[in-house]
């Protein structure tokens, strides 16, 4: 019988975390805009009796829904552990890729799993007074939402190390993107603030807009990330190139007229 | 701004032909333009939806000091030009002293735009007041935090003036569109009736 390619791979283990991304990010997808239909977010001027309906309207995906996220949300781990490799990889201090790391382990618990509990203690409770539940409805969407600032460091370092790094790991351009998505995550702040308009948390500008720009920016790292494994060559250098019309060699120095 | 001064696509000696500085940063110059597109799309939305309110709301800000603003920042963006120019002949010791005064101009426009938002809070404007100033201050506050940033792309113009010029130019274009940004403001919050 004939022993399969991957297992003599020597990037087996990256291909396997960068795999386990993109499933994350695809279970996230599914979980949040379908099952729990928790995205776009519930409308935050809701009394408390609107909110027993929303919660009562959505009892089962929340359940479902969470649970998936309780089992599996791990998968996480393996993004960010291939961030810190290619940050790892890059010509700049192992300190950019340890705060990356640390920073964006934090940022996940009120970013990420404080949703995940607050909706479903909402969903396995709706024996509770309605005000405990509009208690847990705003701290799941305000936590999810408005704590978006807390990644905001986490996108400069990835930023600084991108511009910094001679190794050529991401394009340039990447890391200017990295500065536009944190751009995005200050203006999500307002959503403590407004229960309606543009900046409340299920806004124009706070939700709609930021949204899109994440999703492009996740498009981006993911794709290029995956670019990074087909170039890595396991040295120390600058990594080879990628016959790619994407990629970017960064063009010398020259003197101008 | 530079490229009142050169040709945007420069021809060098080798006849090749390119954008100033990295072409990555003209990414972000697209994106960073689509997304503040999309901030004035629902402004103008949101105007159309409450157009008194947001008459009266600008009748309460000062044209002339708005004006100022766009004058001091434009300002800055000619300074930046010159430093591009001197840099590219090599004339180091101008190009460094037109970068202090670009910073200078931007601390200025800072400052004017500090003194705009406390005059307004005193007269009872805020962040909540209304829908009109909700955008004021938002719209001025995100390029606020934009021009902050360009203190810290000057602050890299000056470490490499003399060692790279690509850098140079790149962080020009991020600070010409920092200005266009401003230009764009102005014009929503202060002119459009």
């Amino acid at each position: 019988m004939m022993r399969p390619a991957i297992l003599d791979d020597p990037k087996r283990e990256l291909w396997l975390a960068w795999y386990a991304t993109v499933g994350f990010y695809s279970l996230y997808t599914v979980v949040f805009f379908i099952i729990t239909r928790t995205q776009p977010p519930g409308k935050p001027w809701y009394d408390p009796s609107q909110v027993v309906g929303w919660f009562a309207g959505r009892h089962d995906g929340l359940l479902i829904g969470f649970a998936l996220i309780f089992v599996l949300g791990g998968l996480s781990a393996t993004s960010l552990a291939l961030i810190t490799y290619s940050i790892r990889r890059m010509s700049v201090s192992r300190a950019f890729a340890y705060s990356y790391l640390i920073l964006y382990a934090v940022a996940a618990v009120p970013g990420f799993l404080f949703i995940c509990t607050a909706m479903t203690v909402g969903a396995m409770r709706p024996e509770r007074s309605p005000a405990l539940l509009q208690w847990l409805y705003d701290l799941a969407f305000l936590s999810f939402s408005g704590t978006m600032g807390v990644f905001l460091i986490g996108s400069l370092i990835w930023m600084t190390a991108i511009l910094l790094d001679k190794n050529h790991v991401f394009p340039k351009w990447f890391g200017y993107l990295n500065l536009c998505n944190a751009l995005t995550e200050v203006v999500v702040a307002p959503s403590w603030i407004f229960h309606e308009g543009a900046l409340a948390w299920n806004g124009a500008i706070a939700w709609w807009i930021n949204v899109v720009v994440f999703g492009l920016y996740t498009g981006a790292f993911i794709y290029l990330l995956r670019s990074m494994i087909l170039r890595e060559d396991f040295g120390t250098g600058p990594l080879p190139g990628l016959d790619s019309k994407v990629w970017r060699t960064i063009v010398p120095v020259e003197a101008t007229v | 701004m530079t490229t009142t001064q050169e040709p945007l696509v420069v021809v060098r000696e080798q006849g090749t032909r390119h954008i100033p500085g990295q072409p990555d940063m003209w990414v972000f110059v697209f994106f960073e333009s689509l997304v503040f597109t999309a901030y004035f799309c629902v402004y103008l939305y949101s105007r159309t939806q409450h157009e008194r309110a947001f008459l009266h709301g600008q009748s309460q800000l000062l044209a002339w000091l708005g004006v100022l603003d766009t004058v001091v920042l434009l300002t800055s963006s000619w300074t930046m030009a010159r430093c591009v120019q001197h840099a590219r002949a090599g004339r180091y010791a101008p190009a460094r002293r037109d970068a202090f005064l670009t910073a200078g101009l931007g601390f200025v426009f800072l400052v004017l735009k500090i003194v705009e938002w406390v005059r307004l809070i005193h007269l009872g404007h805020t962040f909540t007041s209304s829908e009109f100033f909700q955008y004021y201050f938002f719209l001025t506050a995100i390029h606020c935090v934009h021009l902050l940033i360009g203190f810290v792309v000057l602050g890299v113009l000056v470490w490499k003036l003399s060692a790279s010029q690509e850098i140079v130019e790149t962080c020009a274009t991020y600070w010409h569109t920092v200005d266009f940004f401003w230009v764009l403001i102005f014009a929503l919050l202060y002119v459009v009736r």
